[in-house]
């Protein structure tokens, strides 16, 4: 296995951009979890790394060689870059072992045992071997392809959305299966998906590819708490996003005084609270951020609240554990835990939570909308 | 043309049948169709059956059969493989690289299957003598026929998940190796299947081999029939004839029936990137070009060339003129009506009981229909000239006998877009006719007919290009004094009166190109007709 | 019918597709139409059609065909025949229906046109046109000196590839009756099989002579008209084959008569006699002779034949009678068993 070091890739199909400079460097042995939304330029990321489409600019490297740069391109069966597609796309024409062992040589194609130790590797039984595809399930085809793509001992593996088109119980376990195959392997492997849970439970590192470019290439926990942007802080997770004014390490909102995660110049901003952050409380206490209930969805281990704050048109959701739910129309006071981010103010955005900004005059109707909602009761 | 459309469509439907009892009068009409296909195949049969067994080897191990086994096999061989390269070629070009002009070699290419062989096979040896016999056949057979692979196989690449292909490369298989060891082993019912259609119209074909002078099963028995040795003796060498044919028939069925790989997994599929060629490029498309030359070019070629000479009396049986012209086409467009109408009232009755209901005697009168793909015409008109010479007087060289010869040769024809057309009828609307009073005659006529009109026409239309551009049965059945396009080019061509010949080949061409043409235009719409 | 047309029935719309079709084949009959099987070459056939109708306004319906196929034809439609002139190139298919009582006199006057020697024995039909068999010869494979005394000759084995013959032509079946009636049926049946080892076999005599021109073949059996008419079609200056003609009474030199009879199932007589009158009349054997259509030999006296061949009188064909020439159906079978069809 080894390094992959990509610089400056670019893309375009019919002269509309798909890549605009992609800067990524994998260690060897590290998964890394490229996640964007559909149309971000993901699968065609893989595809210029395996040799399918030729690269408009920038280099790929691995282990120091140019595998594409400018005038190099080293095609797909030269690079030792296993691939694992959408579906598996297991050979229909094949049983699972002529599967695995296709791509060895015609004399190591004979050693038999070869594809037991392959199978076990992918958590497939050895007697698996001389099925036809078509008997196996969604799950275990994506492992048998995955087994495949490992057998002649490719120095990276790319992943393409391996799991999407899996049920949800047959993706979780597949999942597991599929990462602790790669770990065993000591595999360099990139994986590409939309799903951000799924990228932040696999990848070592995430890279976020958004239009044509990477965002953020960060640990999940960093990426989680620490997004580049507001943007893309939505996009990780759900978010809450509020009008603040910072000050030193502190920013103001309608969630009250709250301390910076990162720092920022002073002035106005975009606060992003994570809704399982706001702690509800049955009783607020005076001074505290009140609300009510608006509307509670019950998902069991957890549940999603609407909030309406005191006084306010501001809505915002938090999450709290599913035996702390509280009913519709309570009225519960509201607290931050931890540090939050903010984010210089975009020029015009969706977020209900921040009335749009006209004119560079600061009125006080906005400072007093800065300030937290205090508990009143009747 | 038919042959590639009857094979790549036969079979499958969407309304589910179901068991019951289907009405007397449909069972009646289909098993009429059914009984028309075996009348002649058992009718030659029994013929041959009347030679006594000492006489039958005696007949069957001569030189002769040797002759026409060797003849007819050794140009299969060679065609089927020429064609497989060639269609297999065209298709992976066409449909996986970034060949310049694509979309129009795409079409071109399969434009050649409406030049009946024997217009091309006309052009060729008007061009020079040398195109006689075997190396002719085999250029003349090849152009024909390579559609018939390369329709089902560049529909199978297209159908083929590139995933596969790209899986390959990256598991360090060169282009090459892909082909060879993922994209091959999958293409091969497609391929093998277009390969035996490609064997049973070499076995079938009559017209082209007569005018090239090479002698096969047919020409044989066409010989035997004008040296008034028509008999017993010539329905054993029918019988053998049918039974090659069969062979391939029943071969090609199961390879395409049960070799069927199933596209492991499901949901959107990407489309291929195609490879560039770099500098290939243009070889590939010169190659291209020479393909469409040589199949499309010459033909419309020589016979533009002809049409500029000047038919001499001497040597032209038919010299042509306006009203000639005139009179050909008429009868040839006529006869094409009547057979295409024919062909699709004896199909209707067959596909309305194989898609509603289920038994084994519904599959057993559809497979016997289908039969009739694999029964020489030449066979087929032999056989209904001694029966109705001998039992049916007032049908014999009666124009009503032409058309029941056309609706049986091109029943699976009709049979496939007909059955295709009324299994896209859904029977809730049939249900739902009965439950408003109708009878089930009266729901066929003001349901089920107005829906499937468009595919009926289909249908027709195809038949219709079928009977104008059809030469054996014609030949031998046309009544006294009917001449068509086929006849006058056969009447011409075969007396090397070029000149005299190409008015009838490029009226019959200009035919048969148009209403092609016409049947692809109408059918790329009518086969997406609910999206709208 | 036009409401019929208008608001179609199924039924109704294929049976008027029908009715069209057979509109069209069969034009609606006038006063009298004379229904023509003819085994000749069909521009021949046209030609003396075209000015019969033209002189008398009877139409003639031509159905087209080699001689034993039709004459198998009219022997299997038997009495309901819808035939009533049987016009044909060689001579056996008409003694075969004559033998089986199938033809009907010939008006005496019409006869005495034709030297008796060329018509039926028995008056029941008339020689039209006489044809006589060559051995056409590539003249850049093969010196003139060099060509064969004998047709029987070509079975020897020097002649191996370098022979086109086309068995199933009709051309060549008399030949076959008359090396029968002439050295008997072992002798021909040797002879035919030495044709089988040696000649490249062709489905009819045009191939056979386009063979020879072309060089696949260096001789070639077949009648005197194929080439002239190649010649016509070519050019005469681009020619590079030719014709030579047997002599002395070999049974290459074969002259075959070209006749007509009238059936005696049809119904319309009065005009068949005319028809066969016109045949022989001066005016049309004199057309046949000069048009470059043609190049047989007329058979009326006074009539010269096409200067393109080789005089009449100079052939020296083989003493056969036609009764000697009768049957081509057994002269099919000795080729089936010499393996040639």
């Amino acid at each position: 296995m080894a390094e992959l070091r990509i610089a400056g890739l670019m893309k375009s199909f019919r002269g509309h951009p798909v890549l605009r400079g992609v800067d990524l460097e994998v260690p060897t042995g590290e998964l890394v979890a490229i996640l964007g939304a559909s149309g971000s330029g993901k699968t065609t990321l893989l595809r210029l790394l395996s040799g399918f489409e030729h690269a408009d600019g920038g280099t790929i490297e691995v282990d120091g060689k140019v595998l594409s740069g400018p005038g190099v391109h080293v095609p797909p069966e030269q690079r030792r870059i296993g691939y694992v597609a959408q579906e598996g796309a297991l050979f229909p024409h094949l049983s699972v072992e002529g599967n695995v062992l296709f791509g060895l040589p015609a004399a190591m194609r004979r050693e038999r045992a070869r594809t037991g130790a392959l199978l076990e590797l992918v958590g497939l039984p050895a007697a698996y071997a001389s099925r036809p595809p078509h008997e196996l399930s969604g799950g275990e085809q994506q492992r048998v392809a995955l087994a495949r793509a490992l057998a002649p001992n490719p120095r990276i593996v790319l992943l393409d959305e391996p799991f999407s088109a899996l049920d949800a119980g047959a993706r979780v376990e597949t999942r597991e299966t599929v990462v602790a195959a790669l770990a065993t392997a000591g595999a360099t492997a990139l994986l590409v998906t939309h799903d951000q849970s799924e990228a932040l439970s696999i990848g070592q590192r995430v890279a976020v590819l958004r239009d044509g470019a990477l965002v953020q290439v960060a640990a999940p926990r960093t990426l989680y708490r620490r997004p580049v942007d507001a943007e893309l802080a939505q996009f990780v997770g759900e978010a809450v996003l509020l009008a603040g004014i910072v000050s030193g390490r502190q920013v103001d909102c309608a969630l009250g005084r709250l301390t910076l995660e990162v720092a920022l110049p002073d002035g106005a901003a975009e606060v992003l609270v994570r809704p399982e952050q706001i702690r509800l409380t049955p009783d607020p206490d005076a001074g505290a951020v009140c609300a009510r209930v608006a509307d509670v969805t019950y998902y069991g281990h957890d549940a999603s609240v609407t909030l309406r704050l005191a006084g306010r048109e501001q809505i915002l959701v938090a999450r709290v554990s599913g035996h702390q739910a509280p009913r519709p129309g309570e009225a519960v006071g509201l607290a931050v835990e931890g540090a939050v981010m903010a984010y210089a103010p975009r020029a015009a955005h969706s977020c209900p939570a921040t009335p749009s900004r006209k004119g560079s005059g600061r009125s006080k109707e906005h400072i007093a909308f800065y300030s937290p909602s205090p508990c009143g009761r009747g | 043309m038919a042959r590639a459309a009857v094979a790549t469509a036969r079979g499958g439907g969407l309304a589910r049948p179901r068991h019951g009892r289907p009405p007397a009068a449909l069972v009646g009409a289909a098993g009429f169709a059914a009984a028309l296909v075996l009348l002649p195949v058992a009718f030659t049969i029994l013929q041959a059956t009347q030679v006594s067994l000492h006489d039958a080897i005696d007949l069957l191990v001569r030189p002769l059969v040797g002759l026409l086994l060797v003849n007819t096999l050794s140009l299969i061989a060679a065609t089927t493989v020429a064609a497989a390269i060639i269609g297999t070629a065209a298709a992976w070009c066409v449909e996986r690289t970034a060949l310049p002009g694509r979309r129009a070699w795409a079409v071109l290419a399969a434009v050649p299957l409406a030049v009946p062989p024997f217009i091309s096979s006309y052009a060729w040896v008007s061009i020079s003598n040398g195109f006689q016999d075997f190396a002719g056949a085999f250029l003349v057979v090849t152009f024909a026929y390579y559609p018939l692979v390369y329709l089902p196989v560049a529909a199978a690449l297209r159908g083929l998940d590139p995933a596969l292909e790209e899986t390959a490369r990256s598991l360090g298989q060169s282009p090459w190796g892909s082909f060879r060891r993922v994209v091959l082993p999958q293409l091969r019912p497609a391929l093998l299947g277009g390969m035996l259609l490609v064997a049973l119209d070499t076995l079938v074909e009559f017209g082209a081999f007569a005018l090239l002078r090479f002698r096969t099963f047919t020409t044989e028995l066409y010989a035997q029939y004008r040296t008034g040795l028509d008999g017993p003796d010539s329905s054993l060498l029918a019988v053998v004839l049918v039974a090659l044919c069969l062979l391939c028939l029943v071969t090609e069925v199961r390879v395409r029936g049960h070799a069927r790989y199933a596209r492991v997994g499901g949901g959107a599929r990407r489309v291929a990137v195609p490879l560039a060629l770099g500098w290939a490029r243009w070889p590939i498309v010169g190659a291209f070009a020479a393909l469409i030359v040589l199949t499309l070019g010459v033909p419309l070629g020589t016979i533009g060339f002809w049409l500029l000479q000047h038919a001499q009396a001497a040597t032209s049986p038919v010299v042509p003129s306006p009203a000639l012209l005139a009179r050909a086409t008429l009868a040839s467009v006529g006869l094409g009506a009547a057979g295409s109408a024919a062909a699709v009232a004896l199909a209707l009755p067959l596909a309305y009981l194989a898609t509603r209901y289920l038994g084994t005697w519904v599959t057993v009168l559809e497979r016997i229909a289908y039969l009739a793909q694999g029964v020489p015409g030449i066979v087929i008109a032999l056989a209904l000239i001694s029966l109705t010479v001998e039992a049916v007087r007032p049908l014999y060289q009666s124009a009503a006998l032409l058309v029941i010869t056309y609706a049986i040769l091109f029943l699976p024809l009709a049979l496939v877009s007909v059955r295709a057309t009324i299994a896209q009828v859904q029977r809730r609307l049939e249900e739902t006719g009965r439950s408003l009073g109708l009878g089930w005659f009266a729901v066929v006529r003001r349901v089920l007919l107005p829906l499937a009109g468009p595919g009926l026409g289909a249908a027709a239309a195809m038949v219709f290009v079928a009977v104008v551009t059809e030469l054996t049965s014609t030949l031998l059945l046309a009544p006294i004094g009917t001449r068509t396009l086929a006849t006058q080019v056969w009447a011409n061509t075969s007396s090397l009166a070029f000149a005299a010949a190409a008015p009838f080949a490029a009226m019959m061409l200009l035919i048969s190109l148009a209403s092609t043409w016409l049947l692809a235009r109408r059918f790329g719409a009518a086969a997406f007709p609910r999206l709208g | 019918m036009l409401r019929h047309l208008l608001h179609p029935k199924p039924h109704t719309a294929l049976a008027a597709v029908v009715a069209l079709a057979l509109g069209c084949a069969a034009p609606a009959a006038r006063a009298t139409t004379l229904v023509l099987y003819a085994a000749q070459h069909e521009q021949t056939v046209d030609q003396v059609v075209k000015a019969f109708t033209k002189e008398t306004g009877i139409d003639v319906k031509v159905r087209t065909g080699e001689p034993p196929e039709l004459a198998s034809e009219l022997l299997k439609e038997g009495a309901s025949s819808p035939a009533d002139v049987f016009f044909t190139a060689n001579s056996p298919e008409l003694t075969l229906l004559s033998e089986n009582g199938r033809l009907a006199k010939v008006d005496p006057a019409t006869l005495a046109r034709v030297p008796p020697q060329y018509n039926s024995p028995t008056g029941d039909w008339i020689g039209v046109l006489a044809r006589v068999n060559v051995l056409v010869f590539n003249t850049s494979k093969i010196k003139a000196s060099a060509l064969p005394a004998s047709l029987l000759d070509l079975a020897k084995p020097e002649w191996k590839g370098k022979l086109a013959v086309a068995p199933t032509d009709a051309d060549f079946l008399p030949l076959v009756a008359a090396v029968v009636a002439e050295k008997g049926r072992p002798a021909a049946l040797a002879w035919l099989k030495g044709l089988r080892r040696n000649a490249m076999i062709f489905d009819d005599n045009e191939g056979v002579a386009a063979a020879v021109e072309r060089g696949a073949a260096a001789v070639g059996i077949a009648n005197n008209y194929y080439l002239p008419r190649l010649a016509v079609e070519k050019g005469a200056d681009k020619m590079h084959s030719t014709m030579y003609y047997f002599g002395h009474g070999d049974v290459g030199a074969l002259v075959n008569i070209s006749g007509a009879g009238i059936l005696k199932s049809s119904r319309r007589q009065a005009e068949a006699q005319k028809f066969l009158a016109f045949l022989v009349s001066t005016p049309v054997q004199q057309m046949l002779a000069k048009a470059d259509v043609t190049f047989e030999y007329p058979l009326v006296a006074g009539v010269a034949a096409n200067p393109a061949l080789k005089p009449f009188d100079e052939l020296q064909p083989p003493k056969l009678s036609i009764q000697q020439l009768s049957d081509d159906r057994d002269s099919a079978k000795l080729l089936r068993e010499a393996g040639l069809i």
